[in-house]
């Protein structure tokens, strides 16, 4: 117990600030602590947080993703399209993830092949995506996508538990396995620790790299998938964004910008946390505008916390050893 | 004529180590003063307290006679009139000439910059210093000849008396070289004081005056260049016996087995390398800082592109793209010579470090076994005896003799049985020293065949049973052991003797 503590210690603070919020709120209006807000709080927290653990792997490893929002807009189209000519649903789902695995992929071929700085690379493919997404569609979205597709997704299981709560879910157990238990995860790990290092002991860096900007751009298909089953309708414009809410998500929970640090319980519990905030923020009537300014404070604190903690850790290592 | 410097009684301590031990010599105003020592024995930081990058040491520093106490570069350049011209010049690529020089003291008029002055002034100095560059020129389009110029007219803008040249020839070409010595001759005949520290011998003959040897952090004497020899000088630099360092105990018997061969292997820093290395011997790579010895290992290695010629690995020729990875599994590791920047992973702990380059080895089904890569790491903490024994603790807080351990153990929980060494004993104490040469020799004794890369002689005559010795990119000359003779001849070699 003390050693999953001394592991997850960013995490669990996170986690304890975001019950106190919630009991702050709870405070102030009891009708917090029903079970449909709870239920809408996880409905809130879906599409961030899928997008956040996908940037999460592209920050691990000391990249960026700011395609996400216009990866998640073109999968929308392309299933929407599928399923709306009466294509089946399951192959257009597969259709929405190979997209978004090429998409990736080509972020990882502009980082990896042509050496671009992750930001500069991607600011460039959220243009270009969103471009695309606007030539193919005419800039009309693509409506009545039937239900066969929505309720794979939307469909209630019990007590109001819609299926996509259980997708995230699924997304981020995933994620632990992936980062946590497999080869591919201690490489991860290592190129954003320190790149150079791990090519000299051997890891192959390139391919890890594009495993993360694949898992990337998979994620924000997920994402794109349960957004059109929930509305029904694809726009050219959605996403819009996105990115920056997913990386606020991984930012909150732990995850270290400059790479190597980060873990999916900590972007669950980060985008867990704005979540909460924005529907408490509702339930208490504040103007939404405040949310932004609250938001802002929140990743602040908690960047600085960050960087606290390093130098504790520091004072602690010098004085173990004397 | 007075003294420009005077050192008294220098001590100096970083964490453990004694690195200067009562360092007092002067030089004279107005000469061209060498510094010599092999890498590590002290001149870098004398000249670091001198420069006030080094506030905190021992002892009396004077300038023309009066005591100083400089707290940081800028205050001795300002106040001291002292510069120091690096080895990598320091040069902020996009701005121009001008504002380079006179960064952070811009000449202001009405508190903007004063562009017309500043060009006017920087010119008449660049002018002075016969260069064919101006002060509107954007640094970035220098080359590194005019770069260095570029940093002594930066000390003549702050009116410098005393001038250090650090290796300045290190990256020059011939002709620049040329041009530079006749710089220097001019400044001396200024009356400007000259600090000369350089490896190449030849240079110290043709311009300085006098010159002080240390080695080991002492001072060992201050000679008149006219009337000493070369072999005088080479032999105050390396003077100690060789065996007392690094010694073999077995050393190995027979040389058949080829498993590691290069032909003809160029790439941007060497060009027509081509050696062997045998099973189960220690092959040294002997050289000067810059000699392409790292170069050459890591383009092996995969880590950098080659340019051309053929590697042969276990008498397989390597083919197609090839990456660390591949060497990895073909078995050749290297072990880096900045731990920090290029050996452990710096968020990581000692576990995964070692475990990092063998995973492979702790899977349980698709993954890797925690309990396994404890295990493994437990081990070498035992066999290696690696403070402080806490294998969770994170590989960066360790101290330089156990992070090379926990590299090492790396590379021992690999099948690699090709091992490039990089400086092994870089910043390592001497008792970590000896156990990583022990372990060195137990390796060849299992089979293993390595590589070192020293630039200490002493390492490398003790170590090897054949030593290479590269200069400026390819390979000068061989000598088997029983052809290790004195290290005044090793040295010869490497500075492109023969």
């Amino acid at each position: 117990m003390k050693q999953l503590f001394d592991k997850y210690k960013r995490e669990f603070i996170v986690l304890l600030a975001t019950i106190a919020m919630c009991a702050i709120f709870t405070i102030m209006n009891a009708n917090f602590l029903r079970w449909s807000n709870f239920l809408t709080i996880l409905q809130q927290m879906v599409l961030n947080s899928i997008l956040a653990v996908g940037m999460m792997f592209a920050i691990i490893t000391g990249g960026i993703d700011l395609s996400i929002g216009c990866t998640f807009a073109i999968t929308g189209i392309v299933v929407a399209s599928i399923t709306v000519g009466g294509g089946n649903p399951f192959i257009a789902i597969l259709a929405g993830l190979i997209v978004g695995a090429l998409l990736g992929a080509f972020n990882g071929f502009l980082v990896n092949n042509l050496k671009l700085q992750p930001f500069i690379a991607t600011l460039g493919t959220m243009s270009l995506y969103r471009g695309i997404a606007y030539v193919v569609t005419g800039g009309q979205p693509v409506t009545n996508v039937p239900d066969s597709y929505r309720n794979i997704f939307n469909g209630k299981m019990f007590a109001g538990i819609r299926y996509y709560i259980i997708v995230m879910i699924i997304v981020f157990v995933i994620a632990y396995i992936i980062l946590q238990k497999t080869r591919t995860g201690a490489y991860l790990y290592a190129v954003g620790g320190n790149e150079e290092a791990a090519k000299l002991s051997g890891v192959n860096t390139v391919k890890t790299k594009y495993i993360a900007y694949i898992i990337c751009g998979v994620c924000a298909s997920i994402a794109g998938l349960v957004m059109l089953a929930s509305l029904g309708s694809a726009e050219s414009t959605a996403g819009t964004g996105y990115e920056t809410n997913a990386i606020a998500a991984a930012a909150i929970g732990g995850t270290r910008m400059a790479g190597g640090r980060g873990t999916p319980f900590g972007t669950f519990i980060g985008g867990l946390m704005l979540a909460v905030l924005k529907v408490g923020m509702v339930v208490i009537n504040v103007d939404s505008f405040w949310q932004y300014v609250v938001t802002g404070i929140i990743i602040i604190v908690a960047s600085y916390f960050e960087f606290i903690q390093q130098d504790v850790q520091a004072f602690l290592a010098r004085r173990k050893q004397g | 004529m007075g003294k420009a410097v005077e050192f008294t009684k220098i001590n100096k301590y970083f964490p453990g180590v004694h690195v200067l031990k009562d360092i007092s010599f002067s030089v004279e105003e107005g000469e061209v003063h060498a510094l010599l020592g092999e890498n590590g024995a002290g001149k870098s930081t004398l000249l670091n307290i001198l420069h006030g990058v080094y506030p905190e040491y021992e002892g009396e520093v004077k300038l023309h006679g009066t005591k100083v106490h400089f707290r940081n570069p800028n205050q001795a350049i300002v106040e001291g009139k002292i510069s120091k011209v690096h080895q990598e010049t320091l040069v902020v690529k996009d701005l121009t000439v001008g504002q380079n020089i006179t960064l952070g003291y811009e000449p202001l008029k009405g508190g903007l910059v004063d562009y017309a002055k500043m060009n006017k002034d920087v010119n008449e100095i660049l002018k002075d210093l016969d260069c064919n560059f101006k002060a509107e020129d954007i640094a970035a389009t220098l080359t590194s000849g005019q770069m260095q110029m570029l940093a002594i007219a930066r000390a003549l803008y702050h009116k410098s008396t005393i001038i250090s040249l650090d290796e300045p020839t290190a990256s020059l070409s011939q002709k620049e070289t040329e041009a530079l010595f006749k710089v220097v001759k001019k400044l001396k005949k200024d009356g400007v004081t000259i600090m000369y520290v350089s490896h190449r011998l030849e240079e110290i003959f043709q311009i300085c005056d006098r010159a002080t040897i240390m080695r080991d952090g002492e001072f060992i004497c201050t000679l008149d260049v006219a009337k000493t020899t070369r072999d005088e000088l080479i032999h105050a630099m390396v003077g100690r016996s060789v065996a007392a360092v690094a010694s073999r105990l077995k050393p190995c018997r027979k040389q058949d087995e080829v498993v590691l061969r290069a032909e003809h292997l160029t790439g941007d820093a060497f060009h027509d390398v081509s050696f062997e290395l045998h099973k189960g011997e220690i092959l040294g790579f002997f050289g000067l800082v810059g000699a392409g010895r790292t170069e050459t290992m890591r383009a092996i290695f995969g880590a950098d592109k080659r340019l051309g010629g053929k590697v042969y690995i276990h008498g397989k020729e390597i083919t197609g793209s090839w990456n660390s990875t591949k060497a990895l599994r073909a078995g050749i590791g290297l072990i880096p010579e900045d731990r920090k920047t290029q050996g452990f992973l710096t968020l990581s702990s000692n576990i995964d470090n070692i475990a990092i380059s063998s995973l492979e080895k702790y899977m349980k089904g698709a993954f890797v076994d925690p309990k396994k890569t404890r295990a493994n790491a437990e081990r070498y903490f035992k066999e290696m005896d690696i403070h402080p024994n806490d294998p969770d603790y994170l590989t960066k807080n360790l101290s330089g003799g156990n992070q090379q351990k926990v590299i090492l153990s790396r590379w021992m929980s690999t099948d690699a049985d090709i091992i490039v060494f990089d400086e092994p004993t870089k910043g390592v104490d001497v008792a970590a020293k000896a156990e990583i040469y022990r372990l060195m020799e137990d390796m060849v004794e299992e089979g293993k065949s390595l590589i070192v890369i020293s630039s200490e002689l002493p390492e490398v005559m003790g170590l090897s049973d054949r030593i290479i010795i590269m200069c400026e990119g390819h390979i000068n000359k061989e000598f088997n052991r029983d052809e290790f003779k004195s290290s005044d001849e090793m040295l010869d070699y490497a500075i492109g003797g023969n």
